[in-house]
């Protein structure tokens, strides 16, 4: 029934479930950009933020980024997989998907753990208080999709009945993937 | 994207990505003067950023709603940091 709703195309021929799912990104657009704002205004106002980040792991960073970047690639040949009525390929492309999500916040997971025993914990200084927030929601927002991701892959998994399901949950898959774009130079390049 | 239209080139784009995800790190380690590599380092993340949108998110293909719906936060943000602006150059103007 809920599925059927969402296919239903309103006036202008999209779908009322991508209306939905576009109208929830918007929102989070603003929870994001937000933090971002300010961290730049902040940033730019105040010294000694560019030796903080120093401490960070650019190369691990930037690893993640990579596999962001490709757990976005994946996630849309799922799409191309549902469309088809593919259900192996599709297995195969949203379980990479979810196994990229698992990796992201794995290296994740090593980066606060290096940081917070060389002392740099969330109350180490304005910069760490920043960084863990931006990331840290980040990664409930990775730790989200790949909930989604394992809730499509066991509704679609076996016959593909919802294609446009798929694509749903890849719209903000991309939109997880478009924060870390931002946050990595945020954060450890600049 | 309704089903059954043909799909940008999926591969092609994730090179690009993966391209850009190189550039912006190079420019990272750039010697001299710093605003030179942090243009970089932006321009190529707002063409990822881009790429992802107009690409795997297919708003190449969207009407004029969803563009609205994306749009209209972004404006939301600028006038956010515009707000917020004068607090910045108050504190570095302050003793």
């Amino acid at each position: 029934m809920i599925a059927r709703l969402e296919a239903e195309g309103i006036p202008g021929g999209i779908t009322a479930g991508k209306v939905g799912v576009w109208w929830f990104l918007a929102s989070e657009i603003m929870v994001f950009g937000g933090l971002i704002t300010t961290y730049i205004v902040f940033r730019l106002g105040g010294p000694g933020w560019a030796e903080a980040s120093q401490h960070l792991s650019t190369t691990l960073a930037a690893i993640n980024t990579l596999v962001l970047l490709t757990s976005s690639f994946t996630v849309v040949q799922a799409f191309v997989a549902a469309e088809r009525g593919d259900a192996r390929a599709l297995r195969m492309h949203l379980g990479l998907t979810i196994l990229g999500g698992f990796i992201f916040l794995g290296i994740k997971a090593v980066e606060y753990t290096t940081e917070i025993r060389a002392g740099f914990t969330p109350g180490a200084g304005i910069f760490w208080s920043f960084y863990y927030m931006m990331t840290g929601l980040h990664a409930l927002h990775v730790l989200g999709g790949v909930v989604v991701n394992g809730v499509v892959l066991a509704t679609e998994g076996a016959k593909v009945k919802n294609p446009h399901r798929v694509e749903l949950a890849g719209l903000y898959w991309h939109f997880v993937d478009v924060v870390w774009i931002f946050l990595f130079p945020l954060l450890y390049l600049v | 994207m309704a089903s059954g239209k043909a799909h940008p080139n999926y591969t092609a784009v994730w090179l690009w990505l993966l391209a850009l995800l190189g550039l912006g790190v190079a420019a990272s380690f750039l010697p001299g003067g710093r605003t030179f590599a942090v243009l970089v380092i932006f321009a190529t993340a707002l063409a990822k950023a881009t790429l992802v949108a107009a690409n795997f998110m297919h708003l190449r293909f969207e009407p004029a709603l969803i563009y609205a719906l994306v749009l209209i936060p972004l404006l939301f943000l600028i006038v956010l940091a515009a707000a917020l602006f004068p607090d910045f150059v108050w504190h570095s103007l302050a003793p």
